[in-house]
């Protein structure tokens, strides 16, 4: 399987909500589409689809057209809203059988996608009586019960309380085990605990695409930061003097180290406090947070 | 062809659950009941109320035939209040969908727009046609056993008539609830353009053609006199030629538009 997003333009009355947008996205990836609020991620969800039309460029799927594979796609909108006077049960097999499938074939998988998220009893039940979160799963099971390539969910947590969050990620975590996934939300912690990949978007256009290790690594700096009681502040002095140390920082207890080359002088540094019986509390390397990152390439780009 | 099916069956589903299948008919039942009912009680009930003195009531005057009687029914009760009755209960068909989002949830699934918006015209078309029917036929019923008796071929070819105005009343409706947004004023709008339409019956031979409410006064002919209109193959094929010009507009108001919520 493999989904292209070949530089692909959608504007509404001249306002650019998708600028030129390009990425690949193969079987078995979990891809989170993050920017801020107003960045293009939900139209370009609904570029993949098949929603909205592009103005320009053109989606494919293993080659074709997405409009042509539309059995392919599983797809959860923002707010799923469904027909509120039908039973879960009744849901899944009305959109699955608008997707071409059996009633027969549905007889078993029915069941066993409920119990896979925690639906199972209340499949009798109107979806009306449902819970943010209730109705997320079952928009997931709708997605995912076809058998689809891949499916694409706009900001699955975003609107929902904590515990409903939790259900929804660890779903997500699971089902991204058989499932190829991209996901477009502005909650980076979210993000980061289910995706690898991130693809970050700003104003329409694509900044960064990357995994989070790499991301992670780019953006470190040769920064440790050592936390340490208040009768070895004298250590500090020593540190200064060391050969291999550039700058020294202090705030409270904290000691914020700069060093060359972090990888050999990691433990020649620890070494050096151990010799001076220093008390530590705490030993890091000092990374941004995703969060930070995500900031800096907003902000600055 | 499959997923027009179980559009089809959904759009039935839902009309059980929302009583529709119930209150439609029985609305159209009691529309189709009154006219007689009351022609043929209106000189007892004047009498009981109006004494002897004043107005005397000729009753030859009120004795009108079986075919006048079901002619009003139609005019002054299915093609009023029916009328309303029919826009309001047809104005959220694709306006509900559109506004919370399942319209653009369902098109994300291998179903064409055509197929969807025909699930949408047979099914209510097709309770639309069956209330209107079985009121009709009551009101036969009634100016049968009431009035002079009207022969069943005319009853029948006036049906099939305005049976045709429902179809652009259902079909029209449908066009102005994929266009607006507030379900007021697809209502608002229905019920003018299709009132008026109704009123314009009449006033020129020309319009007449084209005008789909025309069907509504050839069933009348038909009833009142018991001949079909010479002319009434143009208008009829007009008509159907406008009902597939509202089809189109929905159709492609939908695709172009590609609903989206939020």
């Amino acid at each position: 399987m493999k989904l292209e997003i070949n530089h692909v333009s959608k504007s509404f009355y001249g306002k650019t909500a998708v600028n030129n947008f390009s990425m690949e996205l193969h079987s078995g990836e979990c891809v989170g589409l993050i920017g801020p609020n107003g960045a293009g991620k939900s139209t370009l969800i609904k570029l993949v689809a098949d929603i909205l039309d592009p103005n320009g460029g053109e989606i494919l799927l293993n080659g074709e057209k997405i409009s042509k594979m539309k059995k392919e796609i599983g797809y959860l909108p923002q707010y799923p809203n469904f027909f509120h006077w039908m039973t879960a049960k009744e849901t899944l097999t009305f959109m699955v059988q608008l997707s071409g499938l059996k009633k027969e074939e549905l007889k078993k998988s029915i069941p066993e996608i409920l119990t896979k998220v925690g639906l199972k009893d209340v499949g009798n039940s109107k979806v009306g009586t449902f819970s943010g979160g209730m109705k997320q799963r079952l928009g997931i099971a709708q997605a995912l019960l076809h058998k689809p390539s891949f499916i694409v969910m706009d900001e699955p947590v975003s609107a929902l309380d904590p515990i409903g969050r939790r259900e929804v990620l660890n779903l997500i975590e699971e089902i991204k085990r058989e499932t190829t996934i991209l996901l477009s939300t502005h909650i980076l912690s979210d993000a980061e605990e289910i995706c690898e990949r991130f693809v970050m978007i700003k104003e329409g256009t694509k900044i960064e695409d990357t995994t989070i290790t790499e991301l992670l690594n780019r953006h470190s700096e040769n920064k440790f930061i050592v936390e340490i009681t208040a009768k070895d502040q004298q250590w500090i002095h020593v540190v200064k003097k060391l050969p291999y140390v550039k700058e020294v920082e202090v705030t409270g207890h904290k000691v914020k180290i700069s060093v060359d080359h972090i990888e050999k002088n990691k433990n020649l540094l620890l070494q050096h406090a151990l010799e001076h019986k220093v008390d530590i509390i705490k030993f890091e390397i000092n990374r941004d947070t995703l969060e930070e990152i995500f900031l800096k390439l907003v902000v600055q780009n | 062809m499959n997923n027009l099916m179980v559009l089809i069956k959904k759009e039935y589903t839902q009309m059980f659950r929302d009583y529709k299948v119930f209150w439609l008919p029985i609305i159209f039942i009691l529309l189709g009941a009154t006219q007689p009912l009351v022609t043929y009680y209106l000189p007892s009930i004047l009498e009981a109320l109006g004494g002897s003195q004043g107005i005397t009531i000729d009753s030859s005057m009120t004795a009108q035939s079986g075919g006048e009687v079901l002619t009003t029914t139609l005019g002054s009760q299915f093609d009023q209040l029916g009328l309303m009755i029919l826009s309001i209960s047809l104005m959220g068909i694709i306006q509900a969908d559109k506004a919370n989002g399942m319209l653009s949830f369902i098109l994300t699934r291998p179903v064409t727009v055509p197929s969807y918006v025909v699930g949408k015209l047979v099914s209510n078309y097709f309770l639309s046609a069956l209330s209107v029917t079985i009121g009709y036929f009551v009101s036969y019923l009634y100016v049968n056993v009431l009035f002079t008796p009207i022969p069943f071929s005319s009853m029948f070819t006036g049906l099939l008539f305005y049976l045709l105005w429902v179809l652009f009343i259902v079909s029209f409706t449908t066009m102005i609830s994929t266009v607006f947004h507030s379900q007021g004023i697809i209502a608002l709008i229905s019920i003018v353009v299709l009132l008026g339409c109704r009123i314009i019956v009449g006033l020129s031979p020309i319009i007449d053609r084209v005008n789909p409410a025309s069907m509504s006064k050839l069933a009348m002919e038909t009833l009142a006199t018991g001949l079909v209109n010479t002319n009434a193959i143009i208008n009829i094929l007009l008509t159907l030629v406008l009902v597939l010009f509202t089809f189109f507009i929905t159709n492609y108001w939908i695709t172009k538009k590609k609903f989206h919520h939020g």
